[in-house]
């Protein structure tokens, strides 16, 4: 060491300034070096100030409203043009079909007719519950858009095409003489619209926030009360540590995500779908596998030398597990919990693909891709953009997670 | 060694009834029942409702009597399909679980540990690269997401494998994409365990003696590396195959597979509280046998540990 530090006082074997080095710094310069890990921490860093400042965007104007449905402007695809083009553009589509069907079915009455393109097709792979009321407002909706397809079908049948073709056609001189003067077809949907006309990104983004909100509140509950657990039942050790570690282990072996499926349907109608209860749901059993880390972590600590001197000086058992025992084991609960949140935010999303979790108007992720799902053949951006923008979350999530623990705790033997 | 089977098969009982116990009470004691639904029933038509799945009687009883049912392995009938029993309905779905499930963890495990191997031993060069990026894909990646979108791009684009049916209609091809979504996390798992394990075996001192005796380079692998390497992998068992029953409810949810799960979450929604006990309970069951096994098989791939 050529420079000589003389602020410090350390000095090491060869009479030499120091200086001193915390964990924290040492950690933070491994981080560092973790390519992978600081471009994750970025891009995590991005969604959470997304998240966060979403009621801002969307007050200042720059971000439309994630409830606010606008019939006209359902299933339009990711654009940089203004709203009201598009539609345009898919009403005269459509306009272009009608006749051409029209045409089609004059000269050869007889054929029969097979819609090529229509908007609204059931996919293959629709996910139905059989009782049907998984949603009743979205399943009447569903009902209504299905009753104008029908009428194709009818026996009347190029009557109501004639009809359509004038409606369509009325529609488009409509928006032809509003599109300027009418705010809301001046509207781009970068990443396009739901089957409801609502805006994608918005949906997105406040999506992001509800399944962020339950990651991080997860966590926190998940590591206090593993905290808890886990430093009495390691520092007291006997009967205690016995009964608690039991108790553990029979949880363990009960199917988890199953008794959070049962809680979560028991609440009742009133309660499903609830946040709060979300979070208590997910929280209350998935505290075990911190509790145990810790445990070993205080085990494998609490007969070292800086405790038994604490203990010298009188310090009560409370004192030495939360100044002594616990710093020293911050490292891999902060591991541990930078792993737990995509861990949480993807059971949420499992609850809610399964329409067990966030219900309307809000939505989390898992809600939007559930909704994407549904449509997928027509509608991939439904699918994709809630899919991919969860996805690159997790993965971020998991590689700062990783980098962390390379970071944090170097000897590591449990690198996956 | 048979003492500790017998001694670890024993001490499921206590924890199978802790689990019955637990979800009964639990399931019960929440307001509302599976005949809330029905509106406008008058109070005697719903007495003789409660009377006939002996539902007026105090809970206590209820409960004794649902232990002496479980024991002789009778789930009562379905409250909400009066037609079925739920035995009739375990019977069906169960074998289906199964078959996917099996399929998903062995896919996982044999795929996992071959590419994990792999990528120990090509460390740094490309394969290793690329299968730690698909690894980092597979563990980040959701269930519902892989799903839809394999489905779309093998079935509906491409059209190579059928999207959903089961395997009266398609054969033994419809097994294929729901087996692979449900055991993709999971191989990716395995495949960077294994790995990692390799590359600290391959470091240890046995493997030097063992080279250093001669041995061909590919029997040092098989029978030294792998042995030592697999042991974190089987440990990882145990949470594997409950993240697979788990996640087959979602899989079989995207491929309408009809396998336990779409019931299950089905008598969740409905309050049918004989169908969740028996889902509940059948799928314990699954996961706690599961859980022994892998304590025997780990036992007789570690022979440090003994067992007393």
């Amino acid at each position: 060491m050529a420079n000589i530090d003389t602020t410090q006082d350390a000095v090491n074997e060869f009479n030499q300034y120091v200086k001193p080095v915390s964990l924290w710094a040492d950690a933070w310069k491994r981080l560092r070096r973790n390519k992978m890990a600081v471009l994750a921490l970025w891009v995590v860093g991005f969604y959470f100030l997304l998240a966060l400042s979403a009621p801002l965007l969307q007050s200042a104007g720059i971000l439309h409203s994630y409830t606010e449905q606008i019939i006209s402007h359902q299933n339009l695809r990711p654009s940089f043009r203004p709203a009201g083009e598009l539609v345009i553009e898919s009403l005269e589509l459509r306009i272009a079909q009608l006749e051409e069907n029209l045409a089609s079915r004059e000269e050869d009455s007889n054929s029969t007719y097979n819609m090529a393109t229509g908007f609204d097709f059931a996919p293959a792979a629709e996910i139905e519950f059989d009782d049907g009321e998984v949603d009743e407002g979205e399943a009447a909706l569903e009902e209504v858009t299905e009753e104008a397809d029908d009428t194709y079908y009818g026996p009347t049948y190029s009557d109501s095409v004639v009809d359509e073709l004038e409606r369509s056609k009325a529609e488009v001189e409509a928006l032809r003489g509003s599109i300027h003067t009418d705010p809301q077809h001046s509207k781009v949907y970068i990443l396009g619209t739901d089957d409801l006309g609502r805006d994608m990104l918005a949906r997105t983004i406040y999506g992001g926030r509800i399944s962020i909100m339950i990651g991080i509140v997860g966590t926190l509950t998940a590591v206090l009360i593993g905290i808890l657990i886990g430093s009495i039942s390691g520092y007291v050790g006997g009967a205690i540590d016995n009964f608690l570690m039991r108790f553990v282990d029979i949880m363990y072996s009960l199917p988890y995500m199953l008794v959070v499926i049962i809680i979560m349907s028991m609440v009742g109608d009133k309660g499903r779908g609830s946040i709060v209860i979300l979070f208590v749901a997910i929280a209350l059993i998935s505290w075990l596998t911190i509790s145990r880390v810790v445990r070993g972590q205080i085990i494998s600590l609490k007969n070292s030398e800086f405790v038994e001197a604490a203990r010298s000086m009188g310090a009560g058992t409370p004192r030495i597990i939360f100044r002594h025992l616990l710093p020293n084991t911050l490292g891999v609960i902060i591991v541990f919990s930078t792993l737990l949140m995509p861990s949480f935010i993807m059971q949420e999303s499992f609850l809610s693909f399964l329409g067990l979790g966030v219900s309307a108007p809000q939505a989390s992720w898992g809600t939007l891709v559930s909704e994407g799902v549904r449509g997928m053949e027509l509608r991939a951006w439904q699918l994709f953009v809630p899919a991919i923008s969860m996805t690159v979350f997790l993965f971020c999530m998991n590689f700062l997670g990783d980098g962390l623990r390379d970071a944090l705790d170097p000897q590591s033997k449990n690198r996956g | 060694m048979a003492r500790f089977f017998i001694r670890r098969l024993l001490s499921l009982v206590p924890t199978m009834f802790i689990i019955v116990t637990l979800s009964f009470f639990l399931i019960r004691l929440a307001p509302g029942g599976p005949f809330a639904r029905e509106r406008d029933l008058p109070e005697a038509i719903l007495q003789n409702i409660l009377k006939r799945y002996h539902m007026d009687e105090p809970l206590p009883k209820q409960y004794l009597r649902y232990l002496g049912d479980v024991i002789r392995w009778d789930f009562g009938p379905s409250l909400r399909y009066r037609d079925r029993s739920v035995n009739e309905m375990i019977d069906t779905t169960l074998p289906v679980s199964t078959a996917l499930g099996l399929t998903a963890l062995s896919l996982a495990v044999i795929l996992g540990v071959n590419v994990g191997i792999v990528s120990a031993l090509k460390q740094n060069k490309w394969p290793d690269y690329t299968a730690m990026s698909v690894a980092v894909v597979g563990i980040s990646v959701p269930l519902f997401v892989m799903g839809p979108i394999l489905q779309m791009v093998f079935a509906i684009w491409l059209k190579w494998l059928p999207p959903g049916q089961w395997l009266s209609d398609h054969g033994l091809k419809a097994i294929i994409l729901p087996a692979v979504t449900l055991s993709f996390p999971y191989f990716a798992y395995i495949a960077r365990l294994s790995r990692a394990s390799v590359l600290e075996v391959l470091r240890s001192d046995y493997i030097r003696t063992a080279r250093a005796k001669g041995l061909k380079e590919s029997v040092v692998i098989v029978k030294h590396v792998l042995k030592g390497a697999l042991l974190p992998v089987v440990t990882y068992l145990g949470p594997a195959l409950s993240g697979i029953v788990t996640g087959s409810v979602v899989v079989e949810a995207v491929f309408v597979v009809p396998g336990l799960g779409r019931p299950f979450v089905q008598a969740a929604i409905n309050r049918d509280y004989t169908m969740i006990m028996a889902d509940v309970i059948v799928y314990s069951l699954l996961l706690i046998t599961a859980n022994l096994v892998v304590d025997l098989v780990y036992g007789l791939l570690d022979p440090r540990i003994s067992y007393k």
